[in-house]
């Protein structure tokens, strides 16, 4: 369905991309009012984790209001904070009004405000774009870069993609903890360093792996959003002429969006401003959570109960990911040495691509998400579905993608196959453990080639625009 | 990992670059313009692209391959052998008495004559059941049910069995009684049980029903005698008036959903009081024994429906027949199999056999293709002892008939009798019948009968009763060449996968084409007309969902159409495949030729491949037979497809042969024909064939109208496309 938004977007016809954000929002709806159990989404490991499940969170509230700790009987892993706001909903309201319309309501809306999120952020990228390519005179590729309204194409690409509806069908929360990416993002886009400090607080403290997004963050509020590498600019000045330049530089530096000048100026006072929202973010939420659990337990037993079960992968039931096979396998004493592996895994990752993507932070955010959905500990779709949605908003860059058919081919037999293979496990007894797994290493190699193929089509594009910028002399060498 | 890209011809890229727009490529297209340049590669790309560039070759040598695998598998069955150490069989004495079967007998004796003076049989005979049951010791039940209509449920295979709810209009019409015989085992803690299921059908009871119930009578008198049961029995007589399927499936039903709330029981009690079962004349004694409650034993085990069949076969010995597929081709544990033809055999000296296609035994062709493979493995034999490969003609073609029989079986994912209703809850269960080689009528003749057939079950409960986990050591994927031949799945996917391998390759070499041929005639026309050329075939994609959202509707539109009453099957059919046509027509108009990009039809025929190679992939592991035959009819049309246009005239003309054969009601009769089913009346036989599908909720269906139809329809438009 993607194709056909992206082909109306194409004809850079406004109104179309609010009657297909519209018709996706109403085809939700639909699906939630009139086919509330058919599918049965909810139960389906793809969709919701131990982590994201609404079902343990009903449960969790029911304990909490039976004054018992919602931790006990390692049911419930998330937020408190979740649990006060969604809590209430999960409960029966007996009179003819079923329960899940509301939280079904809840997701839909969290859905629609994160594509609108990503398509103001995909908007604010497209205009940098332009602007530094034509400060860089390579005017013949900013005329194709306008070629997709890429936050439209991103948004809709978000909104129809089918494992977000699946996700919000299946009532797990992944979609409040994607709201919470992408409004950090958003914040760090705009540069509103309130904003997007509560955003990556209040990710980190849903789900923990957003933490490795501080250092897009910090790139983002610190020298402003994707451009060419630096060094290209270094060149334009020696190459070009000056006063051409410093005017330029002039200009831009009244804008919100960064110029050449914020590439030598990293706004350090923004980024200890950012630092100091950030850590009174988490002393109010820290604050909040003590009080929601002051009648139950500490604050020690929270961060045991969800950092301590991600980390420690207490939850083997299969799902999407890689880790649950392994941690069922592995020999009970080489078990804390391999949690530290898997682990440390991701974190190798972050720097390299740091130094590598530093002048791209939004895509170096791309890439850690798409990472860290890949290695996480209990991963779903959802995740899936936020990073294929973040990589409409390079759709210009990416257009030399490889394999893109390839990929396409690979997600959609791998989605298929995937509850086939669990079908055969779990209700015929004919398969075992090792179908599923086969599929869940299957979709983690696509992932990785996903991640590759745009990293590498990324640093293409970059080198394209080397190639189109050095001056002539240097080409004819 | 963003390091280490290959450095496909960095500088050849920015020399493009440098020219105007980067073209995009995929590695296996932009080969080929770098032919001249000494393209630095990793060797499994270098593979990738040797593959692709000779695709003709591949996908002739794969098809031939895979069609030559299939025809040799009856020669690559083995033989199969008991694989869990736990079962034993025939490790001990059968201890089936005189006393068993003269009780046994004396029960027959009694069914027969309440048969002859009886006309209240429907509540008479599962009483007197009932009373026999509790006369040996066993606790009694009745269970009553309600047959369910049968419904189309397209999402049942992705959920569970019990996710379905089960809300049924209740009227007292359709009311059957099961009776339900329960042992405790001494040896057990009651959470495990075996089942004994014997069909009969109250109203009309044959002599066939009246034998296999005395089987069982023997079998349950001498089980509640014994020391060493370690799981309880279940006998089940299921009332099979309404079908013995249903009586089965409901009594399981009710055996693994318990239902708290009770409105059911309490519907039940009402009819129960008008059927006028304690009204009757019921001794006291079994009014206090029989209760209405659900009696339950733990976890099913194993499960064996034992029915006796009408001789009619000439021969010494009598006769095993063994009936294992259950809905959508799902075979039970092979070991269980393997311990009762091993008991049959060696045992009690019956002959066992499998279902086979009788009209394939003297089929000229097969016979040929024996002689051949014989003669091939004399040859090799000749050539070294040690080589023992070839079988002879004769055991080649009953294979041949045996593997067809199964596999149209599983494909049309229909169970072939009660046991079915098993394996739906991951019960292995078979159905043995057991045929005798003369009329029974002498007495003499029956008891040694029953003996057989006792000391048969007997055998096989007592090798069951030894098992310490569920079945889960030998294969649950397999096809049956004999009695005592398999193929596993390990075999018989080869042939599957030589068929459907040269699909992603000519996928991938057709999209190479397109891809490589787009620029060239438009490089000099724009540059930035269409810089998108590595994502153009998301055009034919959207296509290709159109189609396939059409199959989904169609699939979905019986139905509605049930919905009309009085309606003859002809006419139901014709009303479907017109608003199929319509319905196609309408998206067609809407989102159709909107764009003019869909006149690349070799993209287009890239798209449909792949597409076809990802729901053959899905299917095989669904329903491999079902998947093998699509496979059969569909990887050949699709591969030689081509626009009229572009195509010569014989190719054109074998394209449309291909089509016609293709389409799905085409497909069905051809099918028929090729495996000798009977050849029947057209329309009608195709419309009840297709009830059926749905009745037993069978994937084939959802393949016919998910992959197939819109695979042809496409096929359709790749013939038709005006280049």
């Amino acid at each position: 369905m993607a194709k056909s938004s992206q082909k109306s977007t194409k004809k850079k016809q406004q109104p179309w991309f609010w009657t297909s954000a519209v018709a996706s929002i109403i085809t939700r709806l639909v699906l939630i009012i009139y086919f509330p159990n058919t599918l049965n989404f909810s139960s389906r490991p793809e969709v919701s984790t131990p982590l994201t499940s609404i079902r343990r969170l009903a449960e969790g509230y029911w304990l909490k209001q039976s004054s018992m700790s919602p931790y006990a009987g390692s049911m419930y892993h998330g937020s408190p904070l979740l649990l006060s706001i969604l809590g209430p909903l999960t409960v029966d309201r007996g009179e003819g009004q079923p329960s899940h319309l509301l939280f079904g309501l809840a997701f839909v809306i969290a859905d629609f405000i994160t594509a609108m999120l990503i398509r103001s952020i995909g908007q604010l990228l497209q205009i940098t774009n332009s602007q530094s390519l034509k400060s860089l005179g390579a005017g013949r590729l900013s005329k194709i870069s306008e070629n997709f309204p890429s936050g439209d194409v991103a948004a809709l690409v978000y909104l129809w993609n089918p494992l977000t509806i699946i996700t919000c069908l299946g009532y797990s929360t992944s979609p409040i903890e994607n709201l919470m990416i992408v409004l950090s993002l958003y914040g760090a886009c705009m540069r509103l360093v309130p904003l997007a400090a509560f955003g990556w607080v209040i990710a980190s403290h849903l789900s923990l792996y957003p933490v490795i997004l501080v250092i897009p963050l910090v790139f983002l509020i610190g020298s402003g959003l994707d451009t060419p590498p630096r060094k290209l600019f270094v060149q334009q000045t020696y190459g070009d002429d000056q006063d051409e330049l410093s005017s330029d530089t002039h200009r831009e530096h009244k804008g919100t969006t960064n110029g050449t000048s914020n590439l030598i100026n990293f706004s350090w006072r923004r980024v200890v401003l950012f630092f100091l929202w950030a850590s009174a973010c988490a002393f109010y939420v820290l604050v909040l959570c003590s009080i929601s659990l002051k009648e139950f337990s500490g604050l020690g037993e929270m961060f045991k109960r969800t950092y301590g079960f991600i980390l420690s992968v207490e939850d083997l039931s299969p799902n999407i990911g890689l880790l649950w096979y392994f941690f069922a396998e592995v020999f009970d004493f080489f078990r804390d040495f391999f949690l530290i592996v898997f682990h440390i895994n991701i974190l190798f990752m972050v720097l390299p691509l740091a130094i590598r993507l530093h002048h791209r932070p939004c895509f170096l955010a791309f890439v850690y998400i798409a990472i860290s959905s890949v290695l996480k500990s209990y991963p779903s779709v959802g995740d899936s579905a936020l990073y294929l949605g973040l990589l409409g908003l390079f759709v210009n860059a990416l257009a030399d993608m490889q394999f893109s058919f390839f990929l396409f081919s690979g997600y959609l037999g791998t989605l298929l196959l995937s509850p086939v293979m669990h079908n055969l496990w779990i209700w015929r007894g004919t398969g075992n453990a090792n179908f599923y797994f086969a599929t869940a290493m299957a979709y983690a190699c696509f992932q990785i080639i996903l991640v590759v193929e745009s990293v590498s089509s990324m640093l293409n594009h970059d080198r394209a625009l080397k190639q189109a910028t050095t001056p002539v002399a240097k080409k004819v060498q | 990992m963003s390091i280490n890209y290959p450095n496909i011809s960095q500088t050849n890229r920015r020399k493009e670059l440098v020219a105007g727009r980067s073209d995009s490529r995929s590695p296996m297209a932009s080969t080929a313009e770098t032919e001249g340049q000494k393209p630095k590669h990793r060797p499994i790309i270098r593979i990738g692209i040797f593959i692709i560039a000779h695709s003709f070759l591949v996908s002739v040598v794969c098809c031939t391959a895979g069609v030559l695998a299939l025809l040799l598998l009856p020669v690559l069955a083995k033989k199969t052998y008991v694989s869990e150490n736990a079962l034993m069989p025939g490790s001990a004495t059968p201890m089936l008495s005189d006393q068993d079967v003269s009780g046994a007998t004396r029960f027959i004796n009694e069914l027969t004559s309440l048969k002859l003076k009886s006309w209240n049989m429907g509540i008479e005979i599962p009483r007197l059941i009932a009373l026999h049951m509790s006369n040996l010791g066993g606790e009694v039940n009745y269970h009553k049910f309600q047959t369910q209509p049968n419904n189309l449920h397209p999402l049942y295979f992705f959920t569970s069995p019990d996710a379905e709810a089960n809300i049924v209009n209740k009227t007292c019409q359709s009311y059957a009684t099961n009776t339900v015989g329960i042992i405790r085992a001494p040896r057990g803690d009651g959470k495990e049980a075996i089942v004994l299921v014997t069909p009969y059908n109250p109203v009309n009871l044959t002599q066939n029903e009246v034998l296999s119930l005395g089987i069982a009578y023997s079998v349950f008198s001498l089980l509640t005698q014994v020391s060493w049961l370690a799981k309880d029995i279940i006998w089940l007589a299921a009332d099979s008036q309404y079908g013995q399927y249903n009586s089965v499936a409901a009594w399981l039903r009710d055996y693994h959903t318990p239902s708290f709330g009770g409105h059911g029981k309490l519907h039940a009690d009402n009819c129960h009081g008008t059927s006028g079962m304690h009204e009757s004349k019921l001794d006291t004694f079994v009014e206090t024994e029989v209760s209405d409650t659900f009696r339950r034993a733990g976890t099913m085990a194993a499960a064996f429906v034992i029915k006796v069949a009408n001789t009619g076969e000439e021969g010494e010995q009598d006769a095993l027949n063994i009936y294992a597929e259950a809905s959508n081709g799902q075979m039970p544990n092979l070991d269980l199999i393997n311990v009762v033809s091993y008991l049959a055999v060696h045992g009690q000296g019956l002959r066992v056999k499998v279902e086979k296609l009788v009209s394939l035994l003297d089929s000229k062709w097969l016979n040929f293709i024996g002689e051949m493979l014989e003669s091939v493995g004399k040859i090799a034999r000749s050539l070294n002892p040690q080589w023992k490969f070839g079988i002879p003609v004769q055991e080649y073609v009953e294979g041949s008939a045996t593997l067809v029989s199964s596999l149209y079986n599983q494909a049309i994912g229909v169970p072939t009798g009660s046991h079915g209703a098993f394996r739906d809850y991951q019960v292995d269960a078979i159905t043995l019948e057991i045929s005798p080689k003369l009329s029974s009528s002498t007495k003499a003749r029956q008891t040694e009968f029953l003996f057989r057939g006792g000391r048969l079950i007997e055998g096989v409960v007592r090798s069951v009763n030894n098992l310490l986990e569920k079945f889960h050591q030998s294969f649950f994927l397999y096809l049956l060449t004999a009695s005592n031949k398999f193929i596993s799945v390990g075999v018989y996917m080869i042939a599957f996968l030589l068929l459907v391998a040269p699909l992603p390759v000519v996928a991938a070499s057709l999209f190479s084409d397109a891809t490589k041929s787009k620029p060239d005639s438009q490089k000099h026309k724009s540059t930035s007309s269409e810089p998108f050329q590595s994502w153009r075939w998301l055009y034919p994609t959207k296509t290709i969902f159109l189609v396939h959202l059409w199959g989904a509707i169609v699939s979905l539109l019986p139905y509605f159409i049930y919905q009309i009453p009085d309606c003859q099957p002809t006419s139901r059919l014709l009303i479907w495949a017109s608003l199929s046509i319509i319905i196609l027509a309408i998206l067609h108009s809407f989102f159709g030729p909107s764009s003019t990009h869909l006149q690349e039809w070799v993209l287009l025929k890239s798209v449909t491949v792949s597409s076809l190679f990802i729901g053959l992939c899905l299917m095989s592991v669904i329903n491999f037979a079902t998947a093998e035959i699509g496979a059969l009819i569909l990887v050949p049309m699709c591969l030689m497809i081509k626009p009229w246009k572009v195509a010569g005239k014989a190719h054109s003309a074998f394209n449309f042969l291909l089509l016609t054969i293709g389409f799905p009601g085409a497909a069905f009769f051809v099918v028929k024909g090729a495996f000798g089913v009977r050849n029947g009346s057209g329309l009608v036989e195709f419309w009840y064939w297709v009830e059926s599908l749905w009745a037993w909720n069978s994937a084939t269906y959802i393949y016919i109208c998910m992959v197939h139809l819109p695979c042809w329809v496409l096929c359709i438009c790749i013939l038709l496309h005006s280049c």
